[in-house]
């Protein structure tokens, strides 16, 4: 019972506290790939706990139905007092209950979670159908269709094969170096495999919704995956370009590459940083920052995980 | 030679773009002259395409006079209403480029342009 507890206490304060201190360190999107890292390894830590702790309460629960077995026996036949069994009895009924009840949610949780993911999969793949019959091919190699809409939209849908979709009024905003780099940043989304991620986080985030480590968590490792892919596709065709196409498709206007190159660099830096990853200056701390933090809950879930029964065992020892 | 998914899209874009119903023959004659092609292969396609929807059939003698269910403008405003539906509410899992952007940060955006727009030498 008490290493079930101080693990889900260990678990509890990381899911509740951890979300503050990883939002801080992962806003301004400086390292996109470790913040990444560190909300989903925190996120697999917290469950990690949360099965352990539920594994120690089942055990609990299951060596103590013999003992209070063989006090009630040993009563019966005199050689115990029932007192003794009272108390077996007292603590070994509300743990049973316990166990039972966390293996009852966990399950229906487990259960949810799977019936969600597999929905989503589902619908995600019929869109990626749906998108690439109803859309006319952008060029005759590439999975990238354009449909006949007016409202600039670009966006990628995973499916055997992905599409990319592409909306006929985002071509009209869009130059051939933009529209190529907003290709360029789908198609990180689909080798990076963002969209597991991003359905991973959302379902957890939906089965768990007090949990911010889980809520939280699933809105940054979106954002943290639009820089990532952002990242990508500056680093092949640089930031004016996808900072410009980031400009046309936000407003619906188109506004030329060249608009942005020409002018002087302190409006670029606005753009920046409005729009992009800040200096960076702060980049390497930040990223040490956030693998301590991702090292320190990784260990720390271990550690509880390894240590709470022979702490459990020594505290109550001693007394 | 196109996958086999591209073929479907081509068939639709086919069907909607005729006036009325299409037969197998009149898809394979019309998709033959530009590339080589089994009717076998049109025919199963045209009938995958009725099996998952998107076309409807009767039968008119010998052969299915086929159309469609529903107007492609009709199938990229469902697309659009699913892509741009509010946020992490959708279940399907899209990635957007701009994620659709609220009243303030748009007029941000529309600074900048402006901004970039007054100053652009030409």
């Amino acid at each position: 019972m008490t290493p079930a507890l101080l693990i889900c206490a260990y678990a509890l304060a990381v899911g509740w506290f951890l979300p503050e201190l990883l939002a801080a360190l992962t806003a301004p999107g400086m390292s996109a790939r470790l913040g990444l890292t560190a909300w989903l390894t925190s996120m697999a830590c917290v469950l990690a706990c949360f099965a352990v702790a539920l594994q120690y309460l089942l055990g609990a629960a299951v060596t103590g139905w013999p003992l209070l077995a063989q006090a009630i026996c040993r009563s019966a036949t005199g050689h115990a007092c029932p007192p003794l069994v009272y108390r077996g009895a007292i603590l070994e009924i509300p743990l049973s209950a316990a166990a039972l009840g966390g293996a009852l949610a966990a399950t229906v949780l487990a259960w949810q979670y799977g019936r969600r993911l597999q929905r989503s999969r589902r619908r995600t793949r019929a869109h990626a159908e749906s998108a690439r019959i109803t859309g006319r091919a952008l060029t005759a190699a590439s999975g990238t269709v354009v449909l006949d809409v007016q409202q600039p939209a670009a966006y990628c849908v995973p499916g055997r094969p992905p599409a990319i979709v592409l909306t006929a009024g985002a071509l009209a905003v869009l130059e051939p170096a933009q529209l190529t780099a907003v290709i360029a940043h789908e198609k990180a989304h689909l080798a990076g495999g963002h969209h597991r991620l991003v359905a991973l986080t959302r379902g957890l985030a939906a089965i768990l919704p007090r949990v911010p480590l889980f809520t939280r968590g699933a809105a940054e490792v979106e954002r943290l995956a639009e820089m990532r892919a952002d990242d990508r596709a500056a680093r092949d065709f640089g930031r004016p370009v996808l900072v410009t196409a980031l400009l046309a498709m936000g407003t619906g206007t188109a506004i030329p590459v060249l608009a942005l190159a020409a002018t002087a660099q302190n409006v670029t830096a606005r753009v920046h940083r409005l729009l992009a990853p800040p200096p960076r200056a702060r980049h390497i701390g930040n990223g040490l920052a956030l693998v301590t933090v991702t090292l320190l809950v990784a260990a720390g879930s271990a550690l509880i995980a390894r240590f709470a029964g022979p702490l459990a065992a020594h505290a109550l020892a001693v007394p | 030679m196109r996958g086999f998914g591209d073929l479907e899209s081509v068939v639709m874009h086919m069907v909607w773009d005729s006036c009325g119903p299409v037969t197998v023959r009149e898809l394979f004659d019309q998709l033959s002259r530009d590339r080589s092609i089994a009717y076998t292969t049109v025919m199963s396609t045209m009938d995958n395409l009725h099996r998952k929807g998107w076309l409807a059939r009767v039968k008119d003698g010998k052969a299915y006079q086929y159309t469609a269910t529903a107007s492609r403008e009709e199938y990229s405003a469902r697309l659009m209403r699913e892509a741009l539906a509010g946020g992490g509410d959708t279940e399907a899992v899209l990635t957007h480029f701009v994620a659709q952007i609220g009243g303030a940060e748009s007029q941000v955006l529309r600074t900048v342009v402006q901004r970039l727009s007054g100053r652009r030498p030409e």
